[in-house]
């Protein structure tokens, strides 16, 4: 085995040291301090009279299982979008898909009023699905074609707009803007496992054909003549890939909400260790951003007991000065 | 047609183009109408004789007593104060247009307003008693902080790049203000979280006294800047070789533009894509030199946040969208087509 190959791989190791490491900060960290032996005792040894156990089993092991499956979509949404695009500065949330599904989905609530969880993954991807389209579809005709510059001027224009709609939303419906109102900042704290049932299936396809086109992203991220040298059909490829990245983005905003920046930071993390080749990128940002968010949503958590932060100002706030430090660097 | 205006000392000179002059008149009468739409338009109608003649102070020829009170403490203050923020916004934008030599610069676009945001949103919530007095110098410290820290982070890099990091730094200050409004006591909230909408509807006197000071002071000084404006935007190396001093005059254009902005934010809030759309309208009107260019820029920016605010009122009656949402629904479409159709 070739040393850099021992490198990835021992990095995976790291990495899934790293999950279960913040699995269990999460588990047991919060208003209420669990200890460690309890912990695993709730798992082989549950006991229905015993407090701790409760805690853990009913209330913080949904979130965490949540927490894992967003940060590893959002991650690998991000990782897709930036190796297609060739910007280092692509995210989900940046180019307004985000904000779309999140609109997409108040409307469908307040529609059908007994908005059922079925249909709010399917409804996320279809308003993900809309706005990556608008978004693209504007960057695509400004004169220069699409550049980093673009995409996010027409992303944040975009946001402009349906951040615009939601406010107008909340003024003629108080209702269901009381109900929205945590969820629409990206949280973590409502969540429960029957949407993540719903779920799951698409998080399972969407991750698999991830990893399967990945080579072919490495092929995009090196120029399209490269691509169509290598004998990809870049159009084809192209749509497919849109298609992982809108389900992957749209799944995460039906589980929790808007959460920004976790797209751009992690990739951009993990090709410090693994370089360009997506083959290892993708694999590396399930687990580092799976453990990415369950650290965030911890420190939510922790950092004002007994309240909570909202988890999304938190991937903000620590996201958006990597991305200025991104264009400081990156852009010319 | 041109005329020129100049002060003997040849401080000030300005060349004054003919048709421009009509088109002003032309935008101001149309402002007039709209204004006095605003005033007899609302939950509770008036007539034009009877606003006409309470606006001229005549009492004894009115009809309807409620007149004078709706007029004078409700409608006239609003409506002034929307017009006089919208040419305000519009000036900023026209600045740091032309000293970022971008088309797309718009105070909210660089982070500029959020600064002001979140100055005028953590006094708000962190020291409820200062509010009154402090949150034009809150808003104008805020903004200006803000505006020096994303020059400070570009460098000498390319003027683009002010963009980004603006839309950075911009996701970064929402993300702070969200934590103070969910974090905040509630009723404090509440008001920040109005006055966050880009509202006008509870405006004052107090609040047209300050726009109006400051809008008499912006005008004169970017009027007078205008000679130098045409001059930089034709590039640095040209603008050095006319003689003027380039650093102190982008800093002197900065200032003024975030002055405008930050007052205009401290008493309507942060409204949208103002600065950006009036001086590209201005210009699809008629192109001319900057002083007319200024003067028709602030027109526009007036007629917008003026129509923006009647449209607010009325489309959704009894519930008032504020002007910040409309201006927001209009201006990012607009947007999107400036940026399609901008030529590199």
């Amino acid at each position: 085995m070739s040393r850099a190959k021992w490198l990835s791989w021992s990095g995976i190791a790291v990495m899934l040291g790293l999950l279960l490491f913040a699995f269990i900060w999460h588990l047991s960290i919060g208003t209420k301090t669990i200890p460690i032996n309890e912990l695993i005792s709730s798992f082989y040894a549950y006991n229905e009279d015993s407090f701790n156990h409760l805690i853990i089993q009913e209330l913080r092991l949904p979130r965490a299982l949540i927490a894992i499956c967003v940060g590893a979509c959002l991650a690998v949404s991000g990782a897709l979008m930036q190796g297609v695009t060739r910007n280092p500065l692509a995210d989900p949330g940046l180019l307004g898909m985000l904000t779309g599904a999140a609109l997409a989905v108040v409307y469908w609530s307040t529609l059908v009023s007994s908005a059922s969880l079925v249909w709010i993954p399917l409804v996320a991807a279809i308003g993900a699905f809309i706005s990556a389209v608008i978004v693209w579809g504007i960057a695509s005709r400004v004169a220069g074609g699409i550049t980093p510059l673009s995409l996010i001027l027409s992303g944040s224009a975009f946001t402009a707009f349906t951040g615009a709609l939601l406010a107008i939303h909340h003024l003629l419906d108080q209702q269901t803007f009381e109900e929205m109102r945590t969820w629409l900042v990206g949280s973590l704290l409502a969540s429960n496992l029957t949407t993540l049932y719903w779920c799951l299936p698409w998080i399972i396809i969407g991750l698999i054909v991830a990893i399967m086109l990945a080579p072919s992203v490495t092929a995009l991220s090196m120029g399209e003549e490269v691509a169509t040298g290598l004998g990809i059909n870049i159009n084809r490829r192209k749509w497919q890939l849109l298609a992982c990245v809108v389900i992957l983005t749209s799944v995460s905003v039906a589980l929790a909400g808007p959460l920004g920046f976790i797209g751009l930071v992690i990739p951009h993390v993990v090709r410090f260790w693994v370089g360009a080749d997506y083959r290892w990128i993708i694999p590396y940002c399930i687990l580092l951003g799976a453990a990415y968010l369950l650290f965030v949503d911890t420190l939510a958590r922790w950092l004002i007991q007994p309240h909570e932060v909202a988890t999304g100002l938190i991937t903000i706030l620590i996201g958006a000065p990597l991305f200025i430090w991104l264009v400081k660097v990156r852009v010319r | 047609m041109h005329y020129t205006f100049r002060l003997p000392s040849q401080a000030v000179s300005l060349r004054i183009n003919g048709y421009a002059l009509l088109c002003s008149a032309f935008l101001l009468l149309l402002l007039l109408c709209l204004f006095l739409y605003a005033i007899t338009q609302g939950s509770y109608p008036l007539s034009v004789h009877d606003s006409v003649m309470s606006l001229l102070g005549q009492q004894q020829l009115i009809q309807d007593p409620q007149t004078e009170v709706i007029i004078w403490d409700f409608r006239l203050p609003r409506s002034l104060v929307a017009l006089l923020s919208g040419s305000l916004f519009a000036l900023s934008g026209a600045l740091l247009q032309n000293m970022t030599r971008n088309p797309l610069s718009d105070p909210s676009l660089v982070g500029i307003s959020q600064g002001a945001a979140l100055a005028v949103v953590g006094l708000t919530i962190l020291l409820p008693n200062y509010v009154d007095g402090w949150r034009e110098i809150a808003a104008f410290l805020g903004a200006i902080i803000i505006a020096t820290i994303i020059q400070l982070l570009r460098g000498n890099g390319h003027p683009l790049k002010f963009i980004l990091l603006g839309v950075g730094v911009a996701a970064f200050i929402s993300a702070l203000i969200s934590s103070l409004l969910t974090y905040g006591d509630l009723p404090s909230a509440m008001a920040a979280l109005s006055w966050l909408a880009g509202s006008t509807h509870n405006s004052d006197w107090h609040d047209v006294d300050i726009l109006f000071i400051a809008f008499l002071l912006i005008t004169s000084l970017t009027l007078y800047q205008a000679r130098m404006m045409s001059v930089i935007s034709l590039g640095d190396e040209v603008a050095i070789g006319l003689g003027i001093n380039l650093k102190a005059m982008m800093f002197i254009q900065l200032s003024i533009s975030v002055a405008a902005a930050a007052i205009a934010t401290a008493v309507v809030g942060p409204l949208g894509f103002i600065g950006l759309l009036a001086p590209h309208l201005a210009r699809k009107i008629i192109r001319c030199g900057p002083a007319n260019h200024l003067l028709l820029t602030a027109l526009v920016g007036a007629i917008l946040v003026l129509a923006a605010d009647i449209i607010g009122k009325n489309v959704f009656a009894p519930t008032q969208l504020a002007a910040g949402s409309v201006t927001a629904l209009i201006g990012a479409p607009l947007f999107a087509y400036l940026l399609i159709t901008k030529k590199t």
